[in-house]
C-alpha cells in the first residue's frame, strides 16, 4: 500500500526518447478504396488512392506505405466525389456545398481550394464529376427531363457563365452510367430498349441511339448498364455484364471480348500498343483468375493472364492498372486490385503480389487478447507434475526422460548458435513475463486476424463473407493453459441479411477452425454469455438466448453445469432491460424471465439507452477496503453483477437528460442512480471494481464533462470476510461518492487499464479526437480529491477541470486518426498492462500505472552492479586474510 | 375475500430529495403475483397508493396469505425458484400503466416471513422507471409467526440530480489565494515570537548550553 501511493503522487508516466517503438507500434490505414489512380506525372512513383473512410493518401509504389495521408471529416462533409490526378491531385469533397481541392501529389500540401454550393439540393447527390482540359465539369441529370451540367475553371474555381441545360427526357434514375464525357442511358418500352448516349460537353446536343437488341438477347437481358471499373481512358460500359461495349468516333462499338464472369471486374487501360480490357475474377475451381485482351483484334495478351488457386482475394476489383514497355520491350504491369474483404494489393504481371494492405483493420469492431501456449518442454514438465499416480520408480523414470529432453534442447541451441536464433522469428510460445500475446481482431467487413503484439505482424487472417459484425462479440472460451487441448475463441455474430445467429470458433494461435467451426443458427440471438464454470475438457460452454426465448448451451453436455446463471436483455431504443435466470430443469436449460424495468419510464418516453457496461468477467478486486487517514477502513461495494445503463431522453423541462443507472442484473434492483439535465450521453464509460465513470456532453455550458460514480458499503462490512456475495439476498444500499469533472478534450474512446492481480493502480485510458491517448490517474477522478488519503498523503488539491498534461500522453507525437476504441489486457507481469487502440489507426503500448516496480529499469547497471559485487567480495576475503595475520602476529607478541 | 391486513405509511425524510422531482402528483402501483390464482397468471397481491410523489407518504394495502399461498410458495421454495411479482403502475400522466417484474427466491421470502423490501425508482419527471422487490432480513421465519401477513416496507427513491464540475468555489479559492498573495506581506499579523521562533530558538539554546557550562566556576568560587 505505502508503494503504490508513493508512486501515485509521483506522476510522470511519459517514456525517455530512446524507448520509442521500443514496446509500443503504430499501423496507419486508409480504409477501403474507393478511387485510386497511379501518379505517373511526379518522379517519385506513386498511387493516389481515395477511401471510403474519406481519406486521401499517397501509398509507395514499392512498399505500400502510406506515403502522406488526409483524414477528412468522418460524415457526409468529408465523402469524396472524385479524385482526379493532373499537375496536381483534384478532390471533390463533400454533399452540397462542395469542397474543390488541389494536392501536391509530392508531398500532399494543400495548394489551392474553392467551395460550390448547388441550389438544387435534392438533386445534389445525383451529382457527377469529372475534370477535362483543366476543367472541372459537373453535371446534375433531372431525371426524365434534362441535364444541367456546369464547367468550371480548375484552379480558380471560375464558371465559365453560364449552365447549359441538356434536353434529355431518355434519361431514367438507376438504368444511367456516366463514362465521361458520355452520358449513357437504357430507355423505352421493356422488350424493345434503346441505347441511347450524349457527349454532355459538346455545344451540339448530338446523341447516339441504337436498338439494345442489337447487343444483348433483350428478352433475357436484366443485368442493367455499369461503367467499367479504374480510372479508364476511353468511355466504355459493360451491358448486361455480358459484353462491353464502347464509344469510339460517336459510336457505339461492341468489343469482340466478353466478360468472362458475371462477378468479373472489367477495366480498360491504355498501354504502347493501343487499349486493353482486363479482368478479374475469382473462380471457384482456377482460383484468381485475370485476363487481357487487346481492344483493337480482340486477341489476347498471354504475359498478362493470371490464374492463382492459392491466391484468395474474394470479388476482386481492378482498381487501377498501368502498363509501360521497358527498354528490353517487355510489358510491365501494375494492376492494383482491392477485394471484398477490404485488403488492396498491388499485382505485377504474373501475377506476382508486390505487396498487400489489409485495410480491414481501419475498422476494427472487437478485440480480443488471447495467451499464448507454453513451449513443448515446458508443458512436458508441467504434466509430469500433474501425474500423481504411479510408483516411485515410475516417478523417477520420467523425472529422467525430462532432465534428457532439456539436454538435448540446450545441446542443440548451442549447436544452432546464438546469432541464427536472433534472425529467427520468435516462436508462438508463452514468455516468462507474459508479455507476447495473440492479439484477434475482428473487423466490420467480417474478416477476423490474429496478430503477434509485439511486432504487430499478421499471424492468420480468416474470412467470412456472410458475418455481420454489428455487436459481435468475442469470448476465450479456453485458454492455452490447459495442453493437450488447444485454445479455443469463439465469436459470436450475426450473418449478413437475416440477422440469424452466425457462431465461429477457431483456434487463436493458428487460425484454423475448431470445434463448433462455422455455426450457421436458424433463429436470431438476443444475447450470449460465458458458463463461468469449464467442463471437463476446460472449455467454458456459450449459452445462447434466442429471440423465442430459448436457451442454447454449446456444447449441449455442459447444460447441467448451468446454475446460478443470470442474463439481461436491453431494447436500446425503448430503454427496456429484461433480467432472465437461467435454470437447468434435468433436460434442458430454460430461461424465466425474473425482472423488468424500463429505464426510461415508458417505452413511449422516447429514452433510449446509449451504453450498457458490466464488469469484465473474471476480474479480480485486490484489497475489499480502503484506508483512511484515520486509519479506519472504507469498505468498497462491488458488486459482480452491476451494471452500469446510460440512458438519454427529452425532458419537458431541461431539453434532454442523461440518467445513469446501476442495475444489478442478477436481481434487478437498482443500486444508485443519478441524471444530468440539458446533457447529452456519450457512448464511453469504465466501470471496474466499486467505481464508474462516464462521459456526456453538457449542452448548457457546451463541454464535455465526466462523472464518476463511488460505491462503498461504509465503515462495516456487510457480508464477513470471505463470504460470497449474493445479489438476491442483499437489500441494502451502497453509498455513493459522487463527483464530475470537466474535460478539456473531446473523447472519443474511454477504458481502463487491467492488470493480472490488480495490486497496480487503475488508470482511466481517454482517447481524445485530437489523436492522443491520455492516462488520467483514478485519484484525479475521485469525489474525495483534496483531502488526505491513506498514510497521510494529501490527494491531488480538489480542480473543476481534468488536466491532461502532454506527459501522460501515451502516443507522445504519434498522433492517432479517429481512435475509436481503448482495449487494455494483463500482462504476465503484474506491473504492467497492455493497451491497444484501434480507429483508422492501430496503436500499441504497455502501460506501468505504478511504474515497473517487479521490473529492472531498461537502463539498468548490471556492469556496475556485479563491479561492486566482485569487489565486495574480494574485500571480504582480503580483510579475512588481514586480519587473520594480524590475529597471528598479534599471540606471537 | 380481500380484506384490508397491514396498512404500513412510511414516511421519509425528504427535504434533500424533494428538490430533485420536478413534478408532483398521484402514483398507484398495482402487485400482483403468481401464486393461489387459480386458472390465471397473474392475480393480485394488494396495491400501494400515494398522493403525492413529492411527500412519498404511501397506503399500502395487501391481502394476508391463506394456507395455499403458504403450500404454492412451498413447492418454489422445494425447487428453489422464484416468487415473481408483477406491478403496474398508474399515474395521472400515465393512465394507461406501464409494468415492471421482479422476482424473489421463494425460499428466502418464507424463510423471512413474508417481509420484503418494495423500492420504486422515479426520474425527475415524476415517471416511474423500476419497481423491485427485496426480501428483508428478518429473524422470524414463517411457522413460529402467528398470522401470515405480507410485511412490506415501501421506499419511494428519487434518482437524484448529479453533482455539476465545481467551478464557482474553485474560482473563489482563486480569487482568495490571489488577495492573499497581493496583501501577503502587510497582512501578516502573526506575533513576533511566531515569526521568528526559528531564529529565537537556537540562541535560547546556545544561551542555555553556555549558561550552564558557567555556573561550574561560580559555584568553585563559591566554596
Amino acid at each position: 500500500m505505502r508503494l503504490n501511493t508513493k508512486t501515485l503522487i509521483n506522476l510522470s508516466v511519459c517514456i525517455y526518447e530512446d524507448q520509442i517503438g521500443k514496446f509500443d507500434w503504430r499501423q496507419t490505414y486508409v480504409g477501403r478504396i474507393k478511387f485510386s489512380q497511379f501518379d505517373t506525372v511526379s518522379t517519385a512513383k506513386k498511387i493516389i488512392v481515395a477511401t471510403e473512410e474519406n481519406v486521401l493518401a499517397a501509398l509507395n509504389l514499392k512498399t505500400g506505405q502510406v506515403v502522406w495521408r488526409h483524414v477528412f471529416e468522418s460524415a457526409s462533409t468529408g465523402n469524396i466525389q472524385l479524385l482526379a490526378i493532373t499537375d496536381k491531385v483534384v478532390t471533390v469533397s463533400g454533399s452540397n456545398p462542395y469542397l474543390v481541392r488541389g494536392w501536391d501529389s509530392a508531398t500532399g500540401v494543400l495548394q489551392w481550394e474553392w467551395s460550390l454550393s448547388l441550389e438544387n439540393d435534392e438533386q445534389a447527390d445525383f451529382s457527377e464529376w469529372w475534370v477535362q482540359n483543366d476543367l472541372l465539369i459537373h453535371m446534375l441529370p433531372v431525371f426524365g427531363s434534362h441535364l444541367e451540367v456546369s464547367m468550371y475553371h480548375l484552379a480558380s474555381g471560375q464558371n465559365r457563365g453560364y449552365t447549359s441545360k441538356l434536353p434529355a427526357s431518355w434519361t431514367r434514375e438507376s438504368t444511367c452510367v456516366l463514362t465521361p464525357p458520355y452520358y449513357t442511358c437504357i430507355s423505352g418500352e421493356r422488350g424493345s430498349e434503346n441505347l441511347i448516349s450524349m457527349d454532355v460537353t459538346s455545344q451540339a446536343v448530338q446523341l447516339i441511339t441504337r436498338p439494345l437488341s442489337e447487343y444483348v438477347n433483350v428478352e433475357t437481358y436484366d443485368g442493367g448498364i455499369g461503367a467499367v471499373d479504374g480510372s479508364s481512358v476511353i468511355p466504355a460500359f459493360t451491358v448486361d455484364d455480358k459484353k462491353i461495349i464502347m464509344i469510339k468516333n460517336n459510336k457505339f462499338e461492341m468489343l469482340t471480348t466478353n466478360v468472362g464472369d458475371a462477378l468479373a471486374s472489367v477495366a480498360l487501360i491504355d498501354m504502347a500498343n493501343g487499349p486493353v480490357v482486363l479482368q478479374a475474377w475469382m473462380d471457384d475451381n482456377q482460383g484468381f483468375t485475370m485476363t487481357a485482351h487487346s481492344v483493337a483484334t480482340g486477341a489476347e495478351l498471354p504475359e498478362l493472364r493470371v490464374t492463382d488457386r492459392n491466391l484468395k482475394i474474394p470479388d476482386p476489383e481492378v482498381s487501377s492498372a498501368v502498363c509501360t514497355k521497358s527498354n528490353r520491350e517487355q510489358l510491365v504491369c501494375r494492376v492494383l486490385i482491392s477485394s471484398g474483404d477490404d485488403s488492396v494489393h498491388l499485382m505485377q504481371q504474373g501475377g506476382r503480389v508486390l505487396w498487400s494492405r489489409e485495410e480491414a483493420l481501419a475498422n476494427v469492431v472487437a478485440v480480443e487478447f488471447v495467451e499464448l501456449p507454453v513451449s513443448d518442454l515446458d508443458a512436458a514438465i508441467e504434466s509430469e507434475f500433474d501425474q500423481k499416480e504411479g510408483s516411485i520408480w515410475a516417478a523417477f523414470s520420467r523425472r529422467l526422460q525430462t532432465q534428457f529432453t532439456q539436454l538435448q534442447t540446450l545441446v542443440q541451441s548451442i549447436q544452432r548458435g546464438e546469432g541464427l536464433e536472433e534472425d529467427a522469428p520468435s516462436a508462438l510460445v508463452r514468455d516468462y513475463f507474459g508479455l507476447h500475446k495473440i492479439i484477434v481482431l475482428v473487423t466490420d467487413v467480417g474478416k477476423i486476424f490474429g496478430m503477434d503484439n509485439l511486432s504487430g505482424a499478421i499471424l492468420w487472417q480468416y474470412y467470412e463473407a456472410d458475418l455481420d459484425t454489428e455487436g459481435v462479440v468475442v469470448f476465450t472460451r479456453r485458454t492455452a493453459r490447459h495442453p493437450p487441448h488447444d485454445a479455443y475463441l469463439t465469436v459470436v455474430g450475426k450473418q449478413e441479411g437475416t440477422g440469424n445467429g452466425l457462431i465461429i470458433s477457431l483456434n487463436p494461435i493458428t487460425g484454423t477452425l475448431i470445434g463448433e467451426r462455422l455455426l450457421k443458427l436458424d433463429v436470431q440471438l438476443l444475447q450470449c454469455t460465458l458458463l463461468h464454470r469449464p467442463d471437463n475438457e476446460k472449455l467454458h460452454a456459450l449459452i445462447l438466448l434466442d429471440k423465442e426465448e430459448n436457451v442454447q448451451v454449446l456444447p449441449r453436455s455442459a447444460a447441467p453445469l448451468v446454475e446460478n446463471m443470470f442474463m439481461y436483455v436491453a431494447e436500446r431504443n425503448t430503454a427496456r432491460v429484461q433480467g432472465y435466470a437461467l435454470v437447468f430443469n434435468g433436460q434442458q436449460v430454460e430461461a424465466i424471465r425474473t425482472w423488468l424495468v424500463q429505464l426510461g419510464g415508458s417505452a413511449g418516453a422516447g429514452h433510449r439507452i446509449v451504453v450498457a457496461l458490466g464488469k469484465a468477467p473474471g476480474e479480480r478486486v485486490h484489497s475489499p477496503g480502503r484506508v483512511l487517514p484515520d486509519r479506519s477502513v472504507l469498505y468498497k461495494y462491488v458488486n459482480p453483477n452491476l451494471v452500469l445503463f446510460l440512458t438519454e431522453g427529452p425532458d419537458p423541462l431541461h431539453k434532454d437528460i442523461v440518467v445513469a443507472t446501476c442495475v444489478d442484473a442478477a436481481s434487478g434492483a437498482i443500486v444508485a442512480a443519478q441524471s444530468h439535465r440539458r446533457a447529452r450521453a456519450l457512448p464511453h464509460a469504465v466501470h471496474t471494481e466499486h467505481y464508474l465513470a462516464y462521459l456526456y456532453y453538457n449542452d448548457k455550458h457546451r463541454r464535455t464533462e465526466i462523472a464518476t460514480l463511488e460505491l462503498y458499503e461504509g465503515k462495516t462490512r456487510w457480508l464477513p470476510a470471505g463470504a460470497a456475495f449474493s445479489s438476491l439476498s442483499s437489500e441494502r444500499a451502497p453509498s455513493v461518492e459522487r463527483q464530475a469533472f470537466i474535460l478539456s478534450g473531446a473523447p472519443t474512446a474511454a477504458a481502463t487499464t487491467v492488470t493480472e492481480r490488480s495490486l497496480t493502480d487503475k488508470h482511466v485510458l481517454l482517447a481524445l479526437s485530437s489523436g492522443a491517448v491520455v492516462e488520467v490517474p483514478w485519484v484525479y477522478l475521485e469525489a474525495r480529491r483534496g483531502g488526505a488519503g491513506e498514510d497521510g498523503v494529501v490527494l491531488p488539491a480538489h480542480a473543476p477541470e481534468l488536466p491532461l498534461g502532454g506527459d501522460a500522453r501515451l502516443n507522445y507525437n504519434r498522433t492517432l486518426a479517429r481512435p475509436a476504441h481503448i482495449h487494455a489486457a494483463p500482462a504476465g507481469l503484474e506491473s504492467t498492462s497492455l493497451v491497444l487502440t484501434t480507429g483508422l489507426d492501430l496503436f500499441y503500448t504497455r502501460v506501468a500505472p505504478s511504474k515497473t516496480f517487479d521490473l529492472l529499469k531498461d537502463d539498468f547497471d548490471y556492469y556496475l552492479i556485479t563491479v561492486v559485487l566482485a569487489g565486495l567480495i574480494l574485500a571480504t576475503y582480503s580483510t579475512k586474510y588481514f586480519a587473520s595475520r594480524k590475529m597471528l602476529k598479534q599471540a606471537w607478541k | 375475500m380481500y380484506f384490508q391486513s397491514f396498512v404500513v405509511i412510511s414516511l421519509l425524510v425528504l427535504f434533500n430529495y424533494a428538490a430533485c422531482i420536478d413534478y408532483d402528483g398521484w402514483l398507484n402501483i398495482k402487485i400482483e403475483h403468481t401464486i393461489n390464482c387459480g386458472s390465471e397468471k397473474y392475480c393480485s397481491r394488494g396495491n400501494i397508493a400515494l398522493k403525492s410523489i413529492r411527500a412519498g407518504a404511501a397506503v399500502i394495502d395487501q391481502i394476508q396469505f391463506n394456507k395455499q399461498h403458504i403450500d404454492e410458495l412451498k413447492t418454489l421454495a422445494d425447487i428453489d425458484s422464484f416468487y415473481t411479482i408483477r406491478s403496474l403502475v398508474t399515474s395521472a400522466d400515465n393512465s394507461k400503466g406501464t409494468e415492471f417484474y421482479s422476482s424473489v427466491k421463494a425460499k428466502a421470502f418464507l424463510d423471512n416471513g413474508l417481509s420484503d423490501v418494495i423500492n420504486a425508482w422515479v426520474l425527475p419527471n415524476g415517471a416511474v422507471i423500476a419497481v423491485s422487490f427485496q426480501v428483508t432480513n428478518s429473524s422470524q421465519p414463517l411457522p413460529n409467526r402467528a398470522s401470515n401477513k405480507i410485511n412490506s416496507n415501501f421506499y419511494l427513491r428519487y434518482v437524484e440530480q448529479a453533482p455539476v464540475p465545481d467551478t464557482a468555489t474553485y474560482i473563489q479559492k482563486l480569487e482568495r489565494e490571489r488577495e492573499a498573495r497581493e496583501k501577503g506581506d502587510v497582512k501578516d499579523n502573526k506575533s513576533f515570537l511566531a515569526k521568528y521562533w526559528m531564529y529565537i530558538v537556537p540562541i535560547a539554546i546556545f544561551v542555555m548550553i553556555s549558561g550552564a557550562s558557567n555556573p561550574e566556576p561560580a559555584a568553585q568560587g563559591g566554596r
